[in-house]
């Protein structure tokens, strides 16, 4: 394969890969111009982000981000300290219990928190403890299936090879087994926070005083057209900045697999 | 399971190791419902190595040379009998003996030097001086320049030398081989006997080598183990009297090299259970009297060979 033939498509791709994102803000700007309905349901980067300005401004959007960030964080770290445990045991120590067990762990896994959502206010209230235990819910079940998943799948001769030497045991897990297993564990950390946060903005939106998701429900309600785009796009890019930092977290903690999913 | 009761902690013993009457049996078991079946790995297996030597076990699979390997470092226990180490009673695994598996098995979240220190980690060498010993065994086994590099950069020879130089590293006594060249390539496998030679000549290890290859057992031992399949028994072991050092290129073109590979070759296939076999055959076939005759087969080896001693 020769290089020339390679590298032209690729740098015209790389030039259109950037490019895309302009078209696309400036098809965002000007068509509502065009008027009609558009005019009416869409608003405009550069209202967006006047709007974004204010919110900011008023000190509105930072205390929103606060409670959210707070939220997603609660329940996301509560679920992994539980899940976390909870995988190695069964992974690890209880394969058989395990076994029996997987198919109620499977289907309590596909059981939506939405759906449940009157049993979660009802036992729990319209306080914060509904929507950590919401976003608990949701993190939990990724955690703990790959959390198994990476400790089942964690290579025997790895611990015999560290059993031979004598090794005790708080030494092989803390040595061996951990490192062993934490590509699941970190894939399960990756899926975790991604439906946290698109959880959370959920669970604002149905039962919540406060928080990004009521920012945009309060904007739906009383058509502040600007507004709903504004919270919509600082939750999009609160999305970017998390799945980047992930996978910088993972290159720098497992960059010595043999190949890395590209993102 | 009652070894310790049955064998005295210590004995009185020349031997570096000493293998007493060990037997291994399994239950087997084909599904969850089904009864247990018994599968007797080792019978009474009895075995002495001297300090510094180079001990090969042979035999085809499901001998039961790997479980005795087991034995050895102290991960499964048997049924009966034991094993000493310098007259110590061994009952579990410790740091006088390293193991090399088949499979590598590097950690492939640490770099080589990483690897190589790992032993020394769990032994709790400072950590200037672990640097200082993981240099030289990485320089042994001829990786210099490649300490950075994780196990997944490097080739299947270079990886088994990571293991080589890992399990020398926190100075074992014993070095137990678990048919460590079975996976690589044929000229890799050749380059690696003779370096895993000239590393035992310049450490002076006692190594027990798994293999299931005659020409490995015959080019690298001073006795090669002959193990036979159903139950795993000790058939006969066998001196290697080839002058040492010795090198891929010129050793195996030896005719003594011929002899004693055909004669390990003869041990293996007529087995007794073997013989047995197709005479209980022939005899269903037809019960002439000639045919324990025409079954009584000498081992050629041992009419043709010059070397009478063998």
């Amino acid at each position: 394969m020769s290089t020339r033939k390679t590298v032209s498509p690729w740098c015209l791709a790389s030039w259109l890969d950037r490019s895309s994102i302009l078209l696309f803000f400036a098809l965002w700007e000007l068509a509502p111009k065009a008027g009609g309905l558009l005019e009416t349901f869409i608003a405009p980067p550069s209202v967006v982000v006047r709007t974004l300005w204010d919110l900011l401004l008023s000190g509105e959007l930072l205390g929103h981000l606060a409670v959210s960030l707070g939220r997603a964080t609660t329940g996301f770290v509560v679920a992994t300290l539980v899940a976390l445990p909870l995988g190695f045991l069964l992974g690890g120590n209880f394969k058989s219990f395990e076994r029996i067990v997987n198919p109620v762990l499977r289907f309590l896994g596909q059981v939506n928190p939405f759906s449940l959502s009157p049993l979660f206010i009802m036992l729990f209230g319209i306080s914060e403890l509904s929507k950590w235990a919401m976003i608990f819910w949701v993190c939990i079940w990724p955690i703990l299936f790959n959390t198994i998943t990476g400790v089942k799948g964690i290579d025997p001769f790895l611990v015999k090879s560290a059993r031979s030497m004598g090794i005790g045991l708080p030494t092989l897990f803390w040595k061996v087994i951990l490192p062993a297993a934490s590509p699941g564990i970190f894939t399960g950390l990756k899926m975790g926070s991604g439906t946290a946060f698109f959880m959370l903005i959920a669970a604002e939106m149905i039962g919540a005083s406060s928080g990004l998701g009521w920012l945009v429900w309060n904007a739906q309600i009383n058509f502040q057209i600007p507004k709903l785009f504004a919270a919509t796009a600082v939750i999009s890019v609160l999305g970017m900045i998390l799945n980047t930092l992930l996978v910088m977290a993972e290159k720098r903690l497992l960059g010595w697999r043999v190949s890395l999913p590209n993102s | 399971m009652a070894r310790a009761e049955d064998s005295p902690v210590r004995i009185d013993t020349e031997a570096k190791i000493l293998v007493k009457g060990i037997t291994s049996v399994y239950h087997l078991k084909k599904n969850r419902t089904e009864q247990a079946r018994e599968f007797i790995a080792l019978k009474d297996i009895n075995l002495e190595v001297r300090k510094g030597e180079f001990l090969v076990l042979v035999g085809p699979s499901g001998c039961g040379k790997s479980t005795l390997l087991d034995i050895l470092a102290g991960l499964a226990v048997p049924t009966s009998g034991a094993v000493y180490i310098d007259g110590k009673i061994v009952t579990g695994p410790a740091l006088d003996r390293g193991i090399v598996l088949q499979g590598y098995a590097l950690f492939p979240w640490r770099t080589v030097r990483r690897n190589v220190e790992f032993g020394l980690e769990i032994k709790k060498v400072p950590k200037r001086d672990r640097t200082a010993i993981s240099d030289h065994f990485i320089n042994l086994v001829g990786l210099d320049g490649s300490a950075h590099r994780y196990p997944h950069e490097l080739s299947g020879g270079m990886k088994q030398r990571v293991a080589i130089a890992r399990a020398l590293a926190y100075d074992p006594e014993v070095l137990l081989m678990d048919e460590p060249f079975a996976a690589v390539d044929a000229q890799t496998r050749e380059n690696l006997q003779d370096e895993l030679l000239r590393i035992w000549e310049a450490t002076g290890k006692t190594i027990i080598f798994v293999t299931h290859s005659i020409e490995e057992a015959v080019f690298l031992g001073d006795r090669v183990a002959v193990l036979t399949p159903n139950p795993g028994t000790l058939r006969e072991i066998v001196n290697i009297d080839l002058p040492r050092p010795r090198h891929n290129s010129d050793t195996r073109g030896s005719a003594e090299f011929g002899w004693i590979r055909r004669k390990i070759w003869e041990l293996l296939q007529n087995s007794p259970s073997d013989v047995k076999r197709s005479l209980d055959k022939l005899k269903l076939q037809n019960a002439s009297p000639d045919a324990k005759h025409h079954l009584n087969l000498l081992p050629v080896a041992d009419i043709i060979s010059p070397t009478a001693s063998l």
